[in-house]
């Protein structure tokens, strides 16, 4: 049962690896949603590209029986996070929402929360952003855009969040399963990523991720997260629940 | 062991004080050149605030690289004062004593080098107060003291005022000494300074008793420093460079290392441009070097048990690290220069007296620690970050800019420059220590040879 | 330093008397042949415990023989011993090579413990042939012998703590050059006989005096790197590498460390009834148990510190690995002696030692040193007992998943560490009846380059300095 009320659930994602693509629709999808500034040429070339949700190629088995995989990753947000007790000043800590937020008006560019992330998904504003012209009016409202020297990163696209509660909060309703869809998620063609409230036993994403395929990223570092993969089904072999994790 | 030349005290006090009361010819130019890279430097830095981190060689995943390489460098450098002042002064080492101002100095000044390196790394620098002082406190947030971040600030300026307050401590007999020979705006300065030093019984037992108080007190702090920088680094588990239960000790013993190779340094340049050499003597060459020796030893046994135990785990991105830190361009060629510059060079040399009483070796050898050991900090840090991991499609994305390599120069020109400053105003070798030194020193005949000897507390 | 001489008035640290050469000599030679009944009662209630250890040891290894998990306290025991055995002779080397003066009539009676290092060697043997092997069912455990053949750690450790004992030995016997020439002049019977074989013609000349520094400065050297690498092999082949996930680059050094420690306590109380039952307060002087108390402090703050570096990484690094170390060493089935031996090891001493009343006393300075060695033995089972009871096919494991119960001495580990201990002591006491307790030629020495004077309105030391 889920209730609108603030501290109550516990948000979170099933990515179906099964179900990927590849197609990048939701790294699109995040960046038009979140006011990413444009990744040019140049920045991807340094190394400097800002993209909250990528999908990674990555090879299972070896060589010749090697097999092209994709997996999309954002962040994890994870319950045992190493980037949030590493930054002096909370700019990025956990919510009671499950979140891993990231405030940007504390945040003061040490990057170390970087260097602790695992899957390296922050990200760190080198420049101040400039859009083209003819972007400057498709921003989104409700996203801050990010001035130079502060991280960022996966949000879960949490003023969408904030706007589903808010509005059940006044209407005396609660949020319904499915209700709350984050940009990439409603991008995904083939339904990969899954959002919902892992407190709800009955929500989608908490009968999913009792899936036999379910496993977590870089399980080996403790973290937690809270977005659960589902392991990719090979049609000539099983691949047991958390094998996947392992293949970097 | 060397004969002993005894000097007398009027002769010290000329000799010492001669970079106050006149000023050598190298003095100007010098300091002037100085002055100009440190405001070319000072002018980069700005623009670097005010344009952005753009302007370093900085991408994903390398977050961090020369700027907190060298922080880490100075920080080391400043472990010098503390090891030579402190301790050696607890052990009553008496070769310390013709050293320990200038040790203490370079604590100081690169403390406050490496303090900056930090806050202009941050990507606003203008919002630090949110880092260092509990500023929000009216909205119920502090700072974060989970964070080595935050054991940072905390350590190094407790570590800044200690040092500071001992290496003035440690001044105010010699600043009474300036006092009585000095006249008009000087003389007033000194004055002030000196806090009515006459040099009475009681004044003298103060002074021994905050210095000895002072010593017991900054040794916690000293090693405390270090280990917490270190920490910076070791509690990232996701790094797998970094993340080594030896990295305190580590880095505190690899401090100790750099930072009594840059007094060596500093010791050198001191004989030649103020020609102290009856002050600053070969037997104190002689005796740093075997301290040089065993500290680097004992280094290069942490060295081992870092790369022992980083491989230990046997895990695949732990082997791939180390690979590409040793075997992999660019950073073979840094680890060969780091290895035969922090090690195998300087300390078999030093193993001959011949190489520890011969100034310009001890000099470039000192130096050469030095090298090795700003390498080391950037291995450590920057193949630790720039290693592939897992699911991450860019790595080994850094190359140092020319902004950065700017103003890494710049601190070496603002260190020097800050010390020739004061080399202006006050002694860098303490009169009180010398002549304290010739007291204590006595020779006893034992059977028909003179052997030197020291008074020491009976017990 | 000018108003520390002179601000400690020392009244009752009268400085040491010039004695005359001959009469050190005789009256240091006759401490070996005055045992007392008390002394002969000591030593066969120590020489019973000892055999009774070693015929538990037998018994346990027929009983148990199969069963790693039950081995823990004697490796802890190993480990412990090592640490006092080994250690102790070091005291005797550091401060000669930093030329310290106070450590001269201690230098006999330090090395002396290298006897005991068979102590050690009798623990260690049954502890090899249980050692799981570094492959089993085709996995190779974490371990720093990544390629090298299988017996590695069983063999290696073996080879090198012999060689260990070996040095430690003939350090002792190169100093005791000398002594043995002052018992072949001024003693009788057998005792006689044995320094008139051992003393090897020495009579004190240039030469024989210029090798005799060459050699204790070569065995120094050689005995120290031995004893960091015996500790690091046994810290980690016998402990470490027997947990999945534990991966600690500072225990080698921290056991190393704390070896010292003990090593230093354990000299602190040979030296203390030594002077106390020998009568030898004449030559033992305050100095020592002063600047020894100085040094067990500055050992028990690199103790906590190093403890403090790898604890803190553990805890703020939280994957499963430093997890599952955490819940293993400290948090999980030693609980109790980990807060043990934090109080014994550390707090206790750190608060007794920090007066400087107490270094220059010798009851306190023997009370904190009995505290040290208790807190070290507790320590040593918090680390190797956990270790040793991870059972075997949990060792390949990426981290511990299950953390075992916690393992309680039975009746053979009980006699095993009471008579491994006594074996010690039994050693060393048996020792002193062979030669001086007292290094005759260093005491000599010292009275010849220490000097009182008297310096302003105190009492003060010329010490001289020879290079
Ligand atoms: S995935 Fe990275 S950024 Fe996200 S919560 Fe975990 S550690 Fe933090
Ligand atoms: S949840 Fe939102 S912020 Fe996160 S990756 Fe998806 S679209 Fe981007």
């Amino acid at each position: 049962m889920t209730t609108a009320e603030f501290g109550t659930h516990n948000w979170g994602m099933v990515v179906d690896v099964d179900k990927c693509i590849g197609c990048n629709a939701c790294v699109i999808a995040c960046q038009a949603e979140n006011n990413i500034p444009i990744n040019t040429q140049d920045r991807v070339e340094r190394a400097r590209s800002i993209s909250w949700i990528r999908v990674e190629r990555y090879w299972e088995g070896d060589f010749p029986d090697a097999k092209a995989r994709f997996i999309p990753i954002m962040c994890q947000h994870c319950a045992n996070a190493p980037c949030e007790p590493v930054c002096p000043v909370y700019a990025t800590y956990h919510n009671a929402e499950g979140l891993n937020v990231q405030v940007y008006n504390r945040c003061v560019g040490t990057r170390y929360c970087a260097n602790g992330c695992p899957y390296i998904v922050r990200f760190f504003n080198y420049w101040e952003p400039v859009w083209p012209e003819s972007l400057r009016n498709h921003l989104n409202p409700d996203v801050t855009v990010r001035s130079r020297g502060i991280m960022e990163k996966c949000s879960f696209c949490v003023h969408r969040i904030r706007r589903e509660s808010r509005s059940a909060r006044s209407a005396g309703t609660e949020i319904a399963d499915g209700a709350i869809q984050t940009a990439c998620s409603s991008a995904c063609p083939t339904s990969a990523l899954n959002f919902g409230n892992f407190n709800d036993p009955n929500s989608k994403v908490s009968k999913m991720k009792e899936d036999k395929r379910h496993f977590t990223l870089l399980d080996q570092f403790g973290t937690d997260p809270n977005v659960i993969y589902l392991a990719k089904i090979d049609a000539d072999k099983k691949v047991g629940a958390g094998e996947a994790a392992t293949h970097g | 062991m060397q004969q002993r030349r005894e000097l007398d005290q009027v002769y010290t006090n000329r000799k010492l004080l001669n970079g106050q009361l006149d000023t050598p010819k190298w003095w100007l130019p010098t300091v002037s050149i100085l002055g100009v890279v440190v405001l070319i430097g000072v002018i980069v830095i700005a623009t670097m605030i005010n344009k952005g981190l753009g302007l370093t060689g900085l991408a994903r995943p390398v977050y961090w690289g020369l700027f907190i390489t060298t922080f880490v460098f100075w920080v080391g450098i400043s472990h010098a004062g503390i090891m030579i002042s402190a301790i050696l002064r607890l052990t009553q080492a008496e070769w310390r004593r013709p050293v320990t101002r200038a040790a203490e100095l370079l604590t100081v000044f690169s403390l406050l080098t490496a303090l900056v390196f930090p806050l202009i790394h941050a990507g606003r620098p203008w919002r630090i107060a949110y880092w260092i002082m509990p500023y929000d406190v009216a909205r119920g947030i502090y700072p974060n003291i989970r964070s080595p971040l935050i054991m940072d600030p905390v350590a190094i300026s407790t570590y800044l005022t200690g040092s500071t307050l001992f290496l003035y401590i440690a001044l105010i007999p010699d600043l009474g000494n300036l006092r009585d020979r000095t006249t008009g705006w000087k003389n007033a300065m000194y004055t002030v300074l000196a806090l009515g030093w006459r040099g009475n019984p009681r004044q003298w037992k103060m002074q021994t008793v905050g210095g000895i108080l002072l010593s017991a007190l900054m040794l916690p702090i000293f090693v405390s420093v270090h280990s917490i920088v270190s920490w910076d680094f070791a509690i990232a588990s996701a790094v797998e460079g970094w993340h080594s239960t030896i990295f305190a000790p580590y880095f505190v013993i690899g401090a100790v290392h750099s930072g009594v190779s840059a007094v060596v340094t500093m010791m050198a340049l001191m004989r030649w441009l103020w020609k102290w050499d009856d002050f600053i003597r070969p037997e104190h060459f002689d005796a740093l070097a075997r301290l040089l020796i065993v500290v680097a030893t004992g280094w290069l046994a942490f060295t081992f048990l870092e790369l022992t135990f980083a491989l230990y785990g046997q895990d695949a991105p732990e082997i791939a690290l180390r690979e590409m830190q040793m075997f992999q361009w660019p950073w073979n060629a840094l680890f060969i220069v780091f290895f035969l510059t922090g090690y195998a060079i300087p300390v078999p040399m030093w193993c001959f007296k011949r190489v520890r009483t011969n100034i310009a070796l001890m000099f470039w050898t000192s130096i050469l620690v030095n090298v090795g050991m700003w390498l080391e900090r950037f291995l450590i840090i920057v193949p630790g970050l720039a290693r592939r991991t897992p699911f991450v499609y860019t790595w080994e994305a850094y190359t140092p800019s020319p902004v950065e390599w700017t103003i890494f120069i710049w601190s070496f020109a603002w260190v020097t420059f800050l010390m020739l400053l004061f080399s202006k105003f006050f002694p860098l070798v303490p009169l009180f220590e010398q002549k304290e030194s010739q007291v204590f020193t006595d020779d006893v005949m034992i059977g028909r040879a003179k052997v030197p000897a020291i008074v020491r507390e009976a017990d | 330093m000018a108003s520390q001489a002179v601000a400690h008035d020392s009244e009752h640290h009268a400085p040491p008397p010039n004695v005359d050469a001959d009469v050190v000599s005789r009256e240091l030679v006759a401490t070996t042949q005055s045992a007392s009944g008390r002394f002969k009662a000591w030593v066969w209630g120590l020489g019973i415990l000892s055999v009774a250890g070693i015929v538990a040891l037998v018994l346990k290894f027929i009983d148990q023989g199969d069963d790693s998990t039950r081995w823990g306290y004697v490796a802890a025991m190993v480990s412990f011993l090592l640490s006092v055995a080994g250690g102790a002779p070091m005291v005797a080397m550091a401060p000669v090579m930093a030329k310290a003066n106070w450590v001269r009539p201690i230098t006999r009676i330090a090395s002396l413990f290298s006897f005991a290092g068979v102590a050690t060697l009798i623990m260690l043997i049954p502890l090899v042939a249980i050692l799981p092997p570094l492959v089993t069912e085709g996995a190779r455990r974490r371990t720093v012998w990544y390629m090298a053949p299988d017996y590695s750690p069983h063999f290696w450790t073996t080879l090198s703590l012999v060689l260990l004992i070996g040095t430690g030995i003939m350090l002792f016997y190169s100093a005791a050059l000398p002594d043995f020439a002052s018992m072949r002049d001024h003693s009788t019977g057998w005792r006689q006989r044995l320094g008139k074989r051992l003393a090897r013609g020495w009579v004190g000349t240039d030469v024989q005096w210029r090798t005799l520094r060459m050699r204790i400065g070569m065995f120094g050297t050689f005995y120290f790197l031995i004893l960091v690498f015996v500790n690091f092999l046994i810290s980690t082949d016998f402990g470490q590498s027997m947990v999945p996930g534990w991966r600690d680059a500072i225990f080698p050094m921290y056991h190393t460390v704390s070896g010292f420690q003990a090593g230093v306590a354990a000299v602190v109380i040979a030296l203390y009834f030594s002077r106390k039952y020998m009568k030898l307060e004449k030559y033992i002087h305050l100095d020592a148990f002063w600047s020894l108390g100085r040094l067990l402090f500055a050992l028990t703050l690199l103790w906590i510190y190093f403890f403090y570096s790898s604890f803190i990484v553990f805890w703020y690094g939280r994957s499963m690995n430093d997890i599952a170390t955490l819940d293993l060493l400290i948090k999980g089935p030693m609980i109790y002696a980990f807060f043990a031996g934090m109080i014994l090891l550390w707090f206790v001493p750190w608060w007794i030692l920090i007066w400087n009343k107490v270094r220059r006393g010798t009851a306190a300075m023997v009370v904190g040193s009995f505290i040290i060695l208790i807190g070290l033995l507790i320590d040593r089972i918090r680390t190797f007992v956990p270790a040793w009871s991870v059972p075997g096919d949990q060792i390949h494991e990426k981290w511990l998943k299950v953390i075992p119960e916690t393992v309680w001495p039975d009746i053979f580990d009980i006699l095993i560490m009471a008579g491994g201990i006594s074996l010690v002591a039994f050693i060393v006491m048996m020792m002193t009846r062979v030669i001086p307790v007292l290094s005759v030629w260093q005491v000599q020495e010292f009275n010849l380059l220490a000097k009182p004077i008297r310096y302003m309105k105190g009492h003060a030391t010329l010490v001289a300095k020879p290079d």
